[in-house]
């Protein structure tokens, strides 16, 4: 008994460890390729980094030997990691800021708008996959299959658009952009109504954009589950169908769902660019579409580097939580 | 499980309603302006964007202000002046007890230091009117300055004072000044810095130290400048009282903006225009060799239908325009130029034009080739992203070039990019525009040698220009002047290099209810702010006596009641749910 | 042989073919597809390309922001050209693009997949790493770094899409490579000193063809919806107005607040219409292409 459990919490540390550096190689592989893309592909970034402007020779010259590019390739590659993991991604060309430094300021209203629509949409589309795989083949099951897949299918900003036109421009219910009202100097609870207030119509958005995935996942994770012999004989037992449905069948067919909200939350930073840019909601989307106006190069690179962080680090969690979940899971 | 996620949504709203205790603070008198400008930096040495010219015209006062009407110099810092009997010197007197906002006196050596450190450090926005001058202090309150040649700009001194207190110690060296970020919040202007966001706004707090207060309480606590990315959401942030003006508003949005009778609508004239800009080549980066071709040039003048701008994307708010305006006074300073030389929408001649010269289309792909075959005419034309017209102008470019077998790739940069791409020469052609200075003196210098590789932004000289340009900055005879003008523009017009579109308004707008004062600069037809020294907002009020301006707390009713609508249908669910539950136990 | 093996695969497109026409989502997003297909290669017909140069249409006298009533079968927009000629032309584009880039993708996932599945051991397990590191990095984000390095034009979109969506494909080709490769069949033609070359071709192939086919088949709306996106965020090509470029000049140049919804929706409409039918297809194509898919979903 003892040596069970022994070997299994040893299979299962083998597993993660062996996930946590999967990850960190992918880490370094997705340094490596930002390193190519944006130092090799790209020619003279220190050139680019000023655009014209009179820049003095010796300030030039400085630069070149922070970025390593009178030297080889491999020294080169050193230096950008060193700067990489001292968060120093260079200067942002549109705000003459650090690139770090726009990108924290950025980050919690993406988290919030992007956090809120993904808990909304993952709650949401659960409950719409239960009912549509327990109701399969009614009219219950048809609406929510058909009306997730309509949301899925069409590109998440024109559902945008649509809606601002709708219920900002027609009806006014709803500010037309931004996460306050122009200039506010709104404290306590007339600041987070007005953030409410804003933050409506691009969550709804996002919710309804994201619902499909979840809604259909459920829905054919929990017909698999249904399938099995347990739950025959949860009914042959003589339990209420609901009963059986919220204890046995929907708590089994969630793990996918786990997974995939897992993996959702590593997109969540850059799951929302084109949505963020049509309500002008100042968060890592719209710093994201800014940049691409300028180009504003440093900015794309330090904002790819963090998305891409982020699902390496989700992706992880992901596994980590499957395989305290799921006891299949043993050092595989 | 729909019963959880009730509650849960339940709890969030109730979370977002419970805290009714903390009421909307006080947050004092605050006006609100839109705009769609961004800026780039807040250093009056270093920015040259519109929306930077106009903080400076709040943070900083100058020696001289300019009159509402028609910028006839007035008392500004200095009460009065007197003049040399040979006009190369003026001596100036500072107002009394005179401060900078932080409280340290400013004397008559802050405004020489200003004149002379700007005019040894080559500062860009102030040189065109120190460079030939000299100043001196006699005490405290007297400044003298005097110009080596005559200057027909004095005794006008509108330059940004900078408070030396601050900007001495980096003022020594040309790179450090240029780069400095200049928020230390501290200047002479109705209104001084205190926050500056990028990308989204700058706020500015009364100046109790400004003399046009005249020791009263500034009627205004604070002043907060936002920027859109998106103009239609200025639009309708206007509209629903979030703002109280806005500054370049789209064209297409006057008409429903007029339409409300709480907002009046200014299309204000100060001289701005649009230009389709031609790389000339006089240095650096090289356009298409064609362009070198003046018939070329001009062949591509005669294709551009300004007329279909000014109807289309101006729907008639903007003027007709054949060359530029070099200053504020459009009557005074735009040379008439004769019928047969004005390059008026004709395609059919433009083809003529350059059938002509032997930049025929030998291949047959519709698009002309060099004289010798070669190398066919697709023109590198600049969009910039920053402004809401480049966008279709870059299409309609597109569609006049075609008519007479021209391409055109366009490429996109945003207003800072562009400008590193203008100083590299990295273009054939691009649109973009100019608000000029009351003096034309500054829109004149750009287009000389001196400023090649900087706001020489067509790339181009011309020999005799530059003798009239440095005839013109000292003749004092006003009449003589105005010929000189004339004729340096009527030069830039024939070269076909900058091909001005129309004379566009600032459309600004302004709510009605909220604050009154808003004066017109120069009167009848100017904008009501963003012009030349901007004195609406040391004139403006709150609308009746006690009234707080700008906040509005009309829409977070709605929220409330859609939240409350919400509540009801999920409590309508919670009961539905119940219902069922109850006839499954049947 | 030869004509027993055409027989037999004869007989199994005939066998795909009832099914595909016995599955009523198949046979509507055919139907949908073939219409769009049609307006797109009858685009020349249908609208005159002049109409899409706005000194043509200012030239022949169309009004501006003309609504559908006013002007022709979806109106005008800022610059006076016929939304319903954008929305032809806008076709071509985003089909050919996204077809274009689902060739792309398949063919890089394809190549991968089934090398790395039939070849196995030590490049297996080096495609494998590579594939897993795409799949990681997040699509969009990649997409954007790259068309804003690489410029704006049709071909480039089309790289980028192809570059950043192989691995899903990649993935599933390899695991039923694998299967296939179990089979006993394979075993007994290889112990008969067919080469790998014949394998591939005569048994892997036929038997992952159909896995390829409901594959591209769903990596069409991708394409289409990446393009979009990309167009919408100002980087798409300028000279080739797809539907994404429809969206974006009409959401800058202020169809919204003017509510010009026919400025706005048919490009919309198109894009939700045609990815609809191609998930339709390739979601019919599946359950044919691994019937154990078919009876629960």
């Amino acid at each position: 008994m003892l040596a069970t459990e022994q070997s299994e919490s040893r299979g299962r540390t083998r597993f993660i460890l062996k996930k946590v550096l999967g990850s960190l190689l992918t880490l370094v592989f997705v340094l490596v390729f930002n390193f190519v893309l944006f130092r090799i592909v790209q020619s003279d970034p220190i050139g680019s980094l000023f655009r014209g402007r009179n820049v003095p020779a010796a300030k030039i010259a400085d630069l070149r030997t922070a970025f390593g590019l009178d030297e080889s390739l491999w020294v080169q590659f050193w230096a950008y990691v060193r700067q990489t993991f001292q968060l120093n991604f260079g200067i942002s060309y549109q705000s003459r800021q650090p690139v770090w430094n726009e990108i924290v300021s950025a980050i919690p209203a993406t988290v919030a708008l992007v956090g809120i629509s993904a808990v909304f949409s993952a709650v949401i589309g659960t409950i719409g996959g239960v009912i549509a795989a327990w109701r399969r083949n009614t009219w219950k099951d048809h609406a929510i299959t058909s009306g997730t897949m309509v949301f899925y299918s069409m590109p998440d900003f024109w559902l945008g658009m649509i809606l601002l036109v709708g219920f900002a421009v027609v009806l006014g219910w709803f500010p037309v952009g931004g996460m306050s009202d122009a200039g506010s100097t709104a404290t306590g609870l007339a600041l987070l109504l007005d953030r409410l207030h804003h933050i409506f119509l691009p969550a709804l958005t996002l919710t309804l954009a994201y619902l499909g995935e979840y809604a259909l996942v459920t829905r054919s994770s929990l017909l698999d589950v249904m399938g099995e012999d347990y739950l025959t004989v949860a009914r042959a037992k003589g339990l209420r169908d609901v009963v059986v449905r919220n204890r046995h069948a929907v708590p089994n067919a969630l793990l996918p769902v786990v997974t995939l909200t897992a993996i959702n939350f590593g997109f969540v930073l850059s799951g929302a660019i084109a949505v963020e840019a049509v309500f002008s909601w100042p968060g890592l989307g719209k710093a994201t579409a800014d940049a691409i106006r300028g180009p504003d190069l440093p900015m794309l690179q330090g904002l790819f580097l963090l998305f891409s962080a982020a699902v390496i680090f989700f992706n992880l969690l992901a596994d980590v939580a499957y395989a305290w979940l799921d006891p299949r899971v043993e050092g595989a | 499980m729909r019963r959880t996620v009730v509650f849960i949504l339940f709890a969030l709203f109730g979370a977002a309603i419970a805290p009714a205790a903390f009421a909307q603070e006080d947050a004092g008198v605050v006006l609100r302006i839109g705009l769609t400008q961004d800026w780039e930096t807040l250093n009056p040495t270093a920015g040259f964007a519109v929306s930077e010219y106009e903080i400076w015209n709040v943070h900083y006062a100058t020696l001289t202000d300019k009159a509402a009407d028609d910028f006839a110099p007035i008392g500004g810092l200095a009460e009065s002046w007197v003049a040399s009997n040979d006009g190369l010197t003026y001596t100036y007197t500072l107002r009394e007890g005179l401060k900078w906002s932080d409280g340290e006196p400013l004397t008559a050596e802050d405004v020489a230091w200003n004149v002379n450190t700007s005019r040894d450090q080559e500062w860009d926005n102030m040189l065109s009117t120190v460079i030939n001058l000299d100043a001196k202090v006699i005490d405290d309150r007297t400044v003298e300055i005097t110009s080596s040649v005559p200057d027909p700009k004095l005794p006008n001194m509108d330059i940004y004072l900078v408070p030396k207190h601050i900007w001495e110690p980096i003022a020594t060296d040309y790179d450090a000044t240029v780069e400095y970020e200049a928020l230390d919040g501290v200047g002479s202007g109705p209104f001084v810095i205190s926050e500056f966001t990028k990308g989204q706004s700058v706020v500015m707090v009364a100046n109790p130290n400004y003399w046009g207060w005249e020791g009263e309480t500034p009627p205004i606590d604070r002043v907060i400048f936002q920027t859109f990315a998106n103009p239609d959401a200025m639009v309708a942030a206007l509209q629903q009282g979030e703002l109280d003006a806005i500054h370049g508003f789209p064209a297409g949005s006057a008409a429903t903006l007029e339409a409300d009778p709480n907002i009046e609508v200014v299309a204000g004239r100060q001289g701005g225009f649009d230009e389709i800009a031609i790389n000339g080549g006089a240095v650096v980066g090289q356009p298409h060799p064609a362009l070198l071709d003046l018939e070329v040039r001009r062949a591509v003048s005669f294709a551009i239908d300004k007329e279909a701008v000014i109807e289309d994307l101006w729907f008639g708010l903007a003027g007709p325009l054949e060359t530029m305006s070099p200053g504020a006074d459009e009557a005074k300073w735009i040379p008439e130029i004769s019928a047969d030389k004005a390059f008026t929408y004709d395609p059919d001649r433009a083809n003529q034009i350059l059938d002509d010269a032997g930049y025929l289309d030998t291949d047959g792909d519709g698009i002309r080739e060099m004289p010798d075959g070669t190398n066919p005419i697709i023109l590198r034309h600049a969009v910039n992203t920053d402004g809401d017209l480049a966008g279709p102008i870059g299409e309609l470019f597109t569609g006049w070039m075609q008519a007479i077998g021209i391409g055109v790739e366009l490429a996109s940069y945003d207003q800072d990019a562009l400008f590193g791409v203008i100083v590299e020469g990295d273009y054939d052609t691009f649109f973009w525009g100019w608000v000029p200075f009351v003096d034309p003196d500054p829109m004149l210098s750009y287009f000389t040698e001196a400023e090649l590789e900087s706001y020489n932004d067509a790339n181009w000289t011309d020999p005799r220009f530059e003798e009239l340009y440095l005839e013109q900055k000292v003749e004092l005879d006003p009449q003589r002047r105005i010929d000189i003008v004339h004729e340096m523009l009527t030069i830039l017009h024939d070269a076909a290099v900058y091909i001005p579109m129309y004379l566009g308004p600032d459309l600004q707008a302004y709510r009605t209810d909220t604050f009154e004062g808003w004066v017109r600069q120069p009167a009848d037809v100017g904008p009501v702010m963003f012009s030349n020294s901007s004195p609406s907002y040391r004139l403006l009020r709150p609308v009746g006596s006690d009234a707080v301006g700008g906040s509005s707390d009309g829409t977070n009713w709605v929220l409330i009641g859609g939240l409350a609508a919400l509540v009801v249908v999920g409590g309508a669910l919670v009961v539905t749910r119940r219902k069922s539950t109850a006839d499954d136990r049947e | 042989m030869t004509s027993l093996a055409m027989q037999r695969r004869r007989a199994t497109a005939g066998r795909v073919l009832a099914q595909f026409r016995s599955s009523k989502p198949g046979v509507i997003g055919f139907s949908v597809l073939l219409l769009f297909v049609v307006i797109a290669l009858a685009a020349p017909l249908l609208a005159d390309v002049r109409e899409l140069n706005p000194v043509f249409a200012r030239a022949s006298g169309n009004p501006q922001w003309a609504s559908p009533g006013e002007f022709g079968a979806l109106g005008t927009d800022h610059l006076r050209r016929s939304v319903w000629v954008q929305f032809v032309w806008g076709s071509r584009v985003s089909l050919f693009v996204g077809l274009a880039a689902t060739i792309l993708t398949i063919s890089i996932g394809s190549v991968v997949g089934i090398v790395s599945g039939f070849v196995g051991g030590r490049l297996d397990a080096f495609l494998m790493r590579i594939t897993e590191w795409f799949l990681v990095i997040p699509f969009l984000p990649l997409a954007i770094v790259l068309a804003s390095i690489l410029g704006r034009n049709v071909w480039n979109i089309i790289l980028v899409i192809g570059v950043t969506s192989w691995p899903s494909t990649a993935r599933l080709l390899r695991a039923q490579v694998l299967t296939v490769k179990q089979r006993l069949f394979v075993d007994r033609s290889r112990s008969l000193g067919a080469g790998n070359g014949h394998l591939v071709a005569r048994h892997i192939l036929p038997n992952v063809s159909g896995l390829i086919l409901a594959n591209a088949t769903l990596a069409v709306p991708i394409s289409i919806l990446t393009e979009t996106t990309l167009s919408f965020l100002g980087l798409g090509d300028p000279s080739s107005p797809s539907w994404g470029k429809t969206l974006e000049e009409a959401f800058v140049n202020g169809a919204m607040v003017r509510n010009a919804w026919w400025y706005f929706l048919p490009a919309g409409l198109g894009i939700l219409v045609v990815v609809l039918a191609f998930t339709l297809i390739g979601r019919t194509l599946e359950e044919i292409a691994d019937p154990r898919l078919g009876q629960s979903r």
